[in-house]
């Protein structure tokens, strides 16, 4: 056993809290700090230690920041592989899905900056995450956003040396992947971003394409056709396919009540050409985030009401779940009535009631 | 082993002000003096000793007295050699030089943890090489590994993966010198006045120099862009001297330049492979006092297993007494167990294997 003393008061802990599906468990240690287990069985793949456990344990060792998830330790008990990583209350893609929850600006513009901060140590780091998604952002009790489920990340390849196109949930993917590149680098992870910057003012996915084909059209219809000059070259992409004429629908015309900063920012996320769009760094630096109103305090923001605790104690391990979600550290699906009264309550205690909600539009 | 990183400081709000390297697992887990290099492999030496002593004695009384222990010095010249021999088998399979370094950092740093009395060099590179593999996302079939191996088969480098991977503390990733080297042999193209011939010339060399400061302890001691500095120096003083001014226009004299003499040193007198014959003769000793206990068919090894089993059933007995007794309660969740499971030192991990 090479767990350290600090692992060994989690396994002797007192509390065993239940958790949801895929947080495997979390525990009370003697320090009173909330923890969650994931739990990677070895021995049962045929090439020993899985690549997905390898990347996620190689990179949340090297990465410590506050948007990014704190992996706390790594211990084995028999053929296990436990990971023990900070315990986090829910995620955002169960906030965009929260109806009863009202987005401000201000807030979306928090949630943005954290976004971009993560992902900013991660590219830093000469990491790529390569499957951001509302689901991957967790949501600590404090209101902290951190990136999570780095199964998928790599460092960045060298010039000349290919890596896969496969990666990233479809909605999230840029279409360069769709189009078969095999060379890309950290615009691909932007690309991502700017997906779930749509999704935050739309409350539901900004482009839900059914199949990889029709995941194009999708991002086609609502940016329009790129031409040559949009981007230089992507018809000679490996995969390229001629998939219509669509012209562009105007931001405006979805976000009606986007500011002008707000939009000129997602466009940059939304660049056809990979290198002209913006990178972590210089979104960062963006006048969106300058002007007002001013991001949200992230203990201010608006969250899912707290769950009941009494649910039975539920685990799966880590490797089961490739096209999920993804592996991450998440609270249960709320309780829906339950839900419902609590966060009535903490409506009223925010101070404006206005309604953000842009899917009628 | 010191793994948990909740007892370090946080790191995110420093993470603008140090560089990306002093946030890394390699300088945070991996870095050390010459002299406590020395003395951890003493210590590791003698504590090995006493123990499979203690072993061998436990199977037959006296029996200790005629064995001749490897010395940590001569452990040290067995890792060597097949640190070196990573490099053979790497360009048997054509790995790319990352997987090819890492596997040896990997191998270095196993070997400050366990001794070779324990897990022999020879099965312990054979799976750092496959875990490398795949940390450095180059994996391939363990079945086409093992194949191209002679006398391997593929459980032979899955049984120590685990323990490989604890003993690296799960630190998978480490930055190498070569890639440093690459960075300054980027950046010297641009000196004025320096022949491109002299320049590749002297880039070769250095990557030879880098080669070799693998099979040396200068990874644990000096930082990769230190050391590829150093190797550029070796080849090239003045190229070096040139490069280093270039980067610190302001000072006369870059303070870099100061720290290359014991490195290259250092390479120079370690980074050659051992002497084969010197080698055989403590492998040959090897065989004679490796740990019984880790020998399969073994009497001792068999006492060990004993005792292992036997503490798993007894373990099983109590969890399972602890859990009636809470259903009794008719509180599976109670106090009552939480109690008895931590005064048990319950371990709750084992009831969903």
């Amino acid at each position: 056993m090479v767990c350290s003393a600090f692992v060994r008061r989690a396994s002797t802990a007192i509390n065993i809290i239940p958790t949801g599906p895929r947080t495997r468990r979390s525990v009370k240690i003697a320090t009173g700090r909330k923890v969650a287990i994931k739990k990677i069985k070895v021995g049962q793949f045929k090439d020993g230690l899985d690549m997905s456990a390898i990347r996620e344990v190689k990179f949340l060792r090297e990465l410590k920041h506050q948007n990014v998830i704190e992996l706390l330790d790594v211990f084995s008990s028999k053929k296990n592989l436990n990971l023990v990583l900070e315990f986090l209350d829910t995620d955002l893609e169960l906030v965009i899905k929260d109806r009863s929850l009202v987005f401000l600006p201000a807030d979306i513009k928090s949630w943005m900056a954290m976004t971009f901060r993560g992902l900013e140590f991660c590219h830093r780091n000469f990491i790529l995450h390569r499957d951001l998604k509302p689901n991957n952002l967790l949501i600590a009790a404090n209101g902290q956003l951190k990136i999570a489920d780095f199964g998928l990340a790599r460092d960045f390849a060298d010039p000349g040396y290919k890596m896969t196109c496969q990666v990233i949930t479809r909605w999230y993917r840029p279409p360069e992947l769709l189009f078969g590149c095999r060379y890309y680098s950290t615009a691909v992870d932007i690309w991502s971003v700017g997906c779930i910057f749509a999704e935050l003012m739309l409350r539901t996915p900004y482009l839900p394409g059914e199949t990889d084909m029709d995941q194009l059209k999708t991002i086609f219809r609502a940016l329009g056709t790129p031409t040559e000059d949009d981007w230089p070259g992507h018809t000679k992409l490996p995969d390229y396919v001629p998939v219509g004429q669509f012209a562009k629908t105007p931001f405006r015309d979805l976000f009606t009540a986007a500011s002008s900063d707000c939009l000129n920012l997602l466009g940059k996320c939304l660049i056809y050409d990979p290198r002209r769009r913006i990178s972590a760094k210089d979104a960062l630096n963006h006048p969106y985030f300058f002007a007002l109103p001013y991001p949200t305090h992230p203990s201010k923001l608006p969250k899912p009401a707290k769950k009941e605790d009494a649910v039975p104690l539920e685990e799966v391990d880590g490797n089961v779940d490739q096209n999920g979600s993804g592996p991450g550290v998440k609270a249960n699906q709320p309780n829906n009535k339950l839900k419902r009264k609590h966060s009535s309550d903490e409506l009223g205690s925010r101070p404006v009631a206005r309604r953000l909600d842009f899917t009628k539009s | 082993m010191t793994m948990a990183s909740a007892s370090e400081p946080p790191q995110a709000s420093s993470s603008t002000q140090h560089s990306l390297y002093e946030g890394s697992t390699q300088y945070l887990h991996w870095r050390f003096s010459p002299e406590q290099l020395g003395r951890m492999r003493h210590t590791l030496n003698e504590d090995a000793v006493s123990a499979i002593r203690n072993a061998f004695e436990s199977d037959s009384l006296g029996s200790s007295t005629s064995v001749s222990f490897l010395s940590a010095d001569e452990e040290h010249l067995l890792v060597k050699l097949y640190v070196g021999k990573i490099s053979q088998l790497c360009g048997h399979f054509r790995f790319p030089e990352e997987v090819e370094a890492t596997a040896a950092s990997y191998m270095k740093r196993f070997y400050l943890k366990n001794t070779v009395m324990d897990w022999h060099p020879k099965n312990v590179m054979l799976t750092a090489l496959f875990l490398a593999t795949k940390t450095t996302n180059h994996p391939i079939s363990l079945e086409s590994y093992a194949a191209h191996i002679p006398r391997t088969v593929p459980s032979d480098v899955l049984d120590l993966e685990f323990l490989v991977a604890q003993s690296l503390g799960f630190d998978f990733a480490v930055w190498h010198p070569h890639r440093a080297l690459w960075g300054i042999w980027l950046d010297v193209q641009n000196i004025p006045d320096a022949s491109i011939e002299e320049l590749s010339r002297a880039y070769e060399a250095a990557v030879g120099h880098v080669r070799a400061a693998r099979l040396t302890d200068a990874e644990f001691i000096y930082t990769p862009s230190q050391i590829a500095l150093a190797c550029f120096s070796i080849a090239s003083p003045t190229l070096a001297s040139a490069w280093a001014h270039a980067k610190f226009p302001s000072s006369p004299r870059p303070p870099v330049l100061e720290v290359l003499d014991p490195i290259k040193t250092l390479i120079l007198r370690d980074g050659s492979p051992p002497d084969v014959e010197a080698v055989r003769e403590v492998d040959r000793r090897l065989r004679l006092c490796k740990n019984p206990e880790k020998i399969p068919g073994s009497n001792a090894y068999i006492k060990k297993q004993q005792e292992k089993e036997r503490k798993a059933d007894e373990k099983r007995r109590r969890k399972a007494e602890a859990v009636r007794i809470a259903m009794e309660d008719g509180d599976p969740f109670g106090n009552e167990l939480a109690k008895k499971a931590a005064a048990a030192d319950l371990d709750d991990d084992d009831d969903d294997d």
